[in-house]
């Protein structure tokens, strides 16, 4: 027996059955107008390239030199995970931890996420593994902020200019690459898509 | 829909979260966040002076950002929420479009509230130069981390849903 798909919006709970979009072309609800699904500008196959290539791009926005700074003849150079070293070290590991996980493996975690979602494909059954990984997903994307670490590297690199001598370096690239994959990817995977059968039957709490 | 499991999503949770987060505001905006220390010129700022020090070295558009993500960005979040709890508990009717355009704006927002803690922690990996110039973390940016996140978590305590309970449900589109 098949099931019938549907799409529930997430803000308002109003069902809707999918259709499949042009690309380019949003799909609202018709209850609250926010936008339920995007049509595939770049290709049905974008969020699995978009998130390999993330994943690929992690490796070296890890391990190459982040950026370099020197005063009075002395160099220091950092990595990724200089900084969360040194609040771990310096007596703030929760910070150090909250740093290390935004930054750095949450949104790894969210990149194969939706490798894996998508590679799998969108099954009106999605399996235990698969709600796992969508609701995983859904956890993950506020939480997997590499882009707002691009922006104060570069608020850093503003702010140290009257102070130190500083170098970019290759592996701020990589990252900052790394970060647009994982907006393209989520932005082209349209979570929502697989996310009703989940929410199947939830119903909002009473406001107490 | 992002909260771990829909249980958890009320709007008591969401209150108490954005209580607690506006409690951590209070030392995390009083204490401060950063000590500079160059020969000759050591400085301890709090976000806000932090702020003002960005203003008069003349880079205007990083205190500006600075400002909106560390300062704006927290206190519009709480204010918001509570605006979606007050919505959420007397009926939100005629207004329920509005604030759930509102609580759309609250969950993009919340994130660049973490660029203070980044900025703080990529700046104490980088200049560590001894006597020359070295940049540490002060315990205001832990309590201004936890509020970031307490307000975060409050977002996504409140279900959206809420505001459409008393609003009639349209037939299914195309």
């Amino acid at each position: 027996m098949s099931v019938e798909p549907v799409l529930t919006c997430r803000f308002c709970g109003q069902a809707h059955r999918p259709v499949p979009l042009p690309a380019g072309q949003k799909a609202r609800c018709v209850r609250c107008d926010s936008v339920l699904a995007r049509g595939a500008r770049l290709g049905r196959e974008a969020p699995l390239v978009f998130s390999l290539t993330g994943l690929v791009l992690a490796a070296p926005a890890a391990l190459l030199p982040f950026m370099s700074a020197g005063k009075f003849g002395a160099e220091r150079t950092s990595r990724l995970f200089t900084g969360v070293d040194s609040l771990w070290s310096g007596g703030m590991p929760a910070l150090g931890a909250l740093v290390f996980l935004c930054g750095g493996l949450l949104p790894l975690f969210l990149l194969a996420a939706l490798a894996i979602l998508h590679a799998r494909g969108r099954s009106a059954r999605p399996g235990a593994v698969g709600r796992f990984l969508f609701r995983a997903a859904h956890v993950l994307e506020h939480w997997a902020i590499p882009e707002v670490q691009v922006l104060a590297v570069l608020v850093a690199l503003m702010k140290l200019g009257s102070l130190v001598t500083v170098t970019i370096g290759p592996g701020f690239w990589f990252y900052a690459a790394m970060a647009l994959s994982l907006l393209m990817a989520q932005h082209s995977f349209n979570l929502d898509l697989g996310a009703p059968q989940l929410e199947a039957g939830e119903e909002p709490a009473d406001p107490t | 829909m992002s909260f771990p499991s829909n249980r958890l999503r009320s709007p008591s949770t969401a209150a108490a979260l954005g209580l607690a987060a506006a409690i951590m505001l209070v030392p995390a905006n009083l204490l401060p966040v950063l000590t500079t220390e160059m020969p000759g010129n050591n400085r301890t700022d709090t976000i806000f002076s932090g702020v003002v020090e960005l203003w008069r070295e003349g880079l205007w558009a990083i205190a500006l950002v600075v400002f909106v993500a560390s300062i704006l960005i927290p206190i519009l979040k709480l204010v918001g929420l509570a605006l979606l709890l007050l919505g959420a508990r007397r009926g939100a009717g005629g207004d329920a479009r509005r604030l759930t355009r509102l609580y759309a704006a609250l969950d993009f927002i919340g994130r660049w509230s973490m660029l203070d803690v980044f900025l703080a922690a990529f700046l104490a990996g980088l200049v560590q130069f001894g006597e020359f110039s070295t940049v540490t973390p002060r315990g205001g940016i832990v309590a201004f981390a936890a509020a970031v996140v307490l307000t975060v978590l409050a977002t996504e305590a409140f279900d959206p849903r809420l505001l459409w309970r008393e609003t009639p449900v349209p037939s299914d589109s195309p």
